[in-house]
């Protein structure tokens, strides 16, 4: 039995290899550099002939007086926007999914796609034109409704969830292709028996189009997790400034003005080890969480 | 946001670097004689003088067979290359080659933003040519690790005295110390020992005709023409839709910065948001210890000043959103009417304006005090950024001398050779000096000829002119009969042009330094950024309204999270004065 298996599967794991020794090269490679956490890198001295200091680069950022803060601002900001994200690409495929109109479907789906391929160095400069104060769109209508104006991305208390919702907005219309992909996945005759069984539309989509994608669902909320010290990099430092360190640094942003600028490449290495160990952590656990509640298996 | 800087910087510091580059010393004159072969002859392109067999080898002598010598460059996308040229082959590597028999080649070409990253790559590989260029912090790696040669014998051997004379004669000026360890000479300045980036202040002065007022004399009339631009509207379209001082950000730079804006209420604090944190001011204290700039009473009183501004809505309320090249288009949009700046001002971002508008008038004036009485700048440039090393392992080290000294023969010798500096074909000006692998940087070329311009502007005569000099001249002559294109050049070397300003603050020595040069200490380079970032905040914040006692807080915090430290460094360093 187990010499058959063996022999069938033999060429398929030989197919595997390519892909194994990209891996290797480009994601397990470089891992050696990793050592630069616990040295005093010296670029010209090399991988392995810097000095040793062992942990004397964590101690020093965990020393910095920002660093709760910084931590603090990175969970709040990505869980803040990975719930967000999940309920409006949701609520947006689940739309969508109800549209019979081709044409008019597609259109929608163009749209809102669109913003997914702008770089938020563009972004932040036509938001930062949006939002403005004086002169911004959004401003002009709250004072036209007679609210106040608002300094959408000097205020702290405004800042985060400027960047939640305008993160948001570029990326639901791309997330809905993958739920939109489940969708189709779904049998038809599901849905017939649940009409002849007198199902409102709203009814169908509680029991038999969730439940259906239920393991997509899943499946991205557990990527995400993984994901959750990234609060995204490019969108906060190309809309921030002094006045919003409090609440919308990130430890992305704050380790490029503490060490990137000053090519204080151990320090970054040692944000960087640390970041990916929490991750990695947080993968596990949520596979588990996933396992065990939604008895969903990724692997 | 990069590319946004890099907008700014190219635009800037391009326009820049030509000027400052591209004007011909006339300290050549002096050059010749001494030396044997005299360093002019050698050059004067003529190869059988230079081969002269007689000296072995001279500071421009040719060599009998060819060499090679191997670099790295950067390139700028915004350099233009006329049919046929490029880094690796163009009018400077072939003269090497032809009249010194040395064959350049560049072991790799990246762009300007990629070039730091690949050259730690090569650093790391110990990949690394013969001759290159790196920042302070890459040189200060480099000399620990022992990588590159001692310069100091070669020096005095090979640079011929043109050369020792853009550097100031002086082996104990700032720049040149700034490459000196150990009192050996590690590496050649490139850039640095110049009071160029001393402050001024830019004001429209249609909008103060259009408003009857007189240019500031003092801060309070800063201040007075900073809310009547802000609230009088000074362009008379019936909006209050302009802005007084202009200011971004970063809070300070050569563009609406606030540098000069602290410097007129006796302030010299200098923290650039986006800076390093790690290039401080420091002043001699009434006891004689180091005294941190930025936590003076003089800087609480101008943060004070500024948030007076802001209130009165003369200060964009959105400054802590904006980056410089946004402030700059807020400028050539005429919604502002005054800057704190540096003499490029006129070169970006408001050069086109008056072409597009001939009735925009900005015009540069020089600081003013508080109290009326004569105000010192602030100027941190005379410390170098950026140097020239030599790889330990290189075979011809004396090469690099001779590069040098044929670059600064060629363009600032005493008979500068335009099509090696700069040349206009259909329109488009190339910048033939860029192409050099390495270029050589006089401080005062500018000034010299800012002087000279004006002597043949009111003698007119402009025979006595460098051939750089008078194309500037020209310029300013069409401006003068209205072709106002050439802004460019009238707010630099006209008769009220910029230099004229930096030059009457260097004449009256109106400059102040920081008495501590040498590179960071270790808190600096650990705590610097953190206290950097603490300083933008409590200066941002407190301009936006914060209470003005919250500065004493700022202090308090600076000082326990390491500034205390940071003192104690610098007063131990032995540096200090």
């Amino acid at each position: 039995m187990i010499g058959k298996f063996r022999k069938i599967a033999y060429p398929l794991h030989v197919m595997l290899l390519p892909g194994l020794i990209v891996i290797a090269i480009f994601s397990y490679g470089p891992m050696v550099g990793i050592v630069i956490a616990f040295q005093n890198f010296n670029p010209t001295k090399g991988l392995f002939g810097s000095n040793w200091v062992g942990l004397e680069h964590f101690r020093y950022v965990y020393s910095l007086p920002d660093t709760y803060n910084v931590i603090r601002n990175t969970l709040v900001i990505s869980s803040m926007k990975l719930v967000v994200d999940l309920v409006v690409t949701i609520g947006t495929a689940l739309l969508l999914n109800e549209i019979r109109l081709k044409l008019f479907k597609r259109s929608i789906q163009t749209i809102i796609y669109l913003p997914h391929f702008l770089s938020w160095v563009i972004l932040s400069g036509i938001l930062i034109d949006v939002l403005s104060p004086n002169t911004g769109m959004l401003n002009e209508f709250l004072a036209w409704l007679g609210f106040k104006r608002i300094f959408f991305l000097g205020n702290e208390n405004w800042f985060p969830f400027v960047l939640v919702g305008t993160n948001t907005w570029k990326e639901f219309g791309f997330g809905t292709i993958v739920y939109l992909a489940a969708l189709t996945g779904i049998n038809p005759a599901l849905y017939e028996a649940a009409v002849l069984d007198g199902a409102s539309r709203w009814k169908q989509t509680l029991h038999i189009t969730l439940p259906g994608i239920t393991p997509i669902i899943v499946l991205m909320l557990t990527l995400s997790v993984g994901n959750i010290l990234n609060a995204g990099f490019d969108q906060v430092f190309n809309m921030y400034g002094p006045a919003v360190y409090s609440t919308g640094d990130i430890l992305d942003t704050f380790v490029y003005r503490t060490a990137l600028i000053n090519a204080q490449l151990s320090v970054a290495t040692a944000v960087g080890l640390f970041k990916s160990v929490i991750s990695c952590f947080l993968i596990s656990a949520s596979y588990l969480i996933a396992y065990r509640l939604a008895n969903y298996r990724i692997f | 946001m990069n590319a946004r800087k890099w907008r700014k910087v190219s635009l800037a510091a391009l326009i820049g670097t030509v000027t400052v580059v591209s004007a011909c010393s006339k300290g050549g004159e002096s050059s010749s004689g001494s030396s044997s072969p005299s360093p002019s002859t050698a050059a004067s392109s003529s190869p059988s003088a230079s081969a002269a067999p007689s000296v072995a080898n001279g500071p421009l002598t040719k060599y009998p067979q060819e060499i090679t010598v191997t670099t790295v460059r950067s390139a700028n996308a915004a350099t233009k290359y006329q049919a046929g040229d490029t880094l690796d082959s163009n009018i400077w590597t072939k003269s090497f080659k032809a009249d010194l028999n040395i064959n350049v080649t560049n072991k790799w070409t990246v762009s300007d933003q990629q070039f730091k990253n690949k050259l730690t790559v090569s650093m790391v590989s110990g990949d690394l040519p013969d001759f290159f260029l790196v920042d302070d912090q890459q040189l200060q790696l480099l000399v620990q690790a022992g990588q590159i040669m001692d310069l100091t014998d070669l020096y005095n051997k090979y640079a011929t005295d043109l050369t020792k004379q853009t550097f100031g004669n002086d082996m104990k000026s700032v720049r040149m110390q700034a490459a000196t360890f150990g009192g050996k000479l590690m590496a050649i300045p490139n850039g640095g020992g110049s009071h160029d980036d001393l402050p001024m202040v830019w004001v429209r002065k249609d909008w103060l005709d259009a408003l009857n007022l007189q240019p500031p004399k003092t801060m309070d009339d800063v201040m007075n023409i900073a809310k009547a631009f802000a609230n009088n509207d000074p362009d008379k379209n019936g909006k209050k839709d302009t802005f007084g001082l202009s200011l971004d950000y970063n809070l300070w730079g050569g563009w609406s910065g606030l540098d000069g804006f602290f410097n007129g209420y006796g302030a010299y604090a200098f923290n650039p948001t986006k800076g390093s944190g790690t290039n401080l001011v420091f002043l001699k204290g009434a006891d004689g210890k180091p005294a941190y700039a930025d936590i003076q009473p003089e800087v609480k009183t101008a943060l004070g000043k500024l948030q007076e501004l802001f209130k009165a809505g003369a200060i964009n309320p959105e400054f802590s959103v904006i980056d410089g090249a946004k402030s700059g288009e807020l400028a050539t949009q005429g919604k502002v009417g005054m800057s704190f700046g540096q003499w490029w001002v006129g070169t970006w971002p408001i050069a086109d304006m008056k072409k597009a508008d001939p009735k925009v008038e900005w015009q540069a004036y020089p600081l003013v005090s508080a109290d009326g009485k004569p105000v010192k700048g602030l100027s941190t440039s005379a410390l170098p950024t950026k140097f020239y090393v030599i790889n330990k392992n290189a075979k011809n080290p004396e090469a690099v001398f001779k590069l040098l000294n044929y670059f600064n023969e060629k363009v600032y010798g005493k008979t500068p050779d335009e099509t090696y500096h700069q040349v206009v074909k259909d329109g488009t000006t190339y910048q033939v000096f860029s192409y050099a692998p390495i270029v050589g940087t006089p401080t005062e070329t500018n000034q010299n000829d800012y002087e000279a311009i004006q002597a043949a502007l009111q003698s007119n005569d402009a025979t006595k002119l460098t051939p750089a000099a008078n194309t500037y001249y020209t310029a300013i002559q069409k401006y003068k009969t209205g072709d106002f294109g050439n802004f460019v050049w009238w707010s630099t070397f006209g008769p009220s042009g910029a230099f004229g300003i930096l030059g009457n603050y260097k004449k009256n020595n109106l400059v102040v330094e920081s008495g501590y040069t040498a590179p960071p200490t270790e808190t600096m380079v650990s705590k610097g950024p953190t206290l950097r970032d603490l300083e933008a905040k409590a200066f941002t914040k407190i301009i936006m309204g914060d209470p003005l006692d919250s500065f004493d807080d700022f202090v308090k915090q600076w000082k326990q999270q390491g500034g205390d430290q940071i003192l104690k460094e610098v007063a131990e360093s032995g540096k200090f004065n």
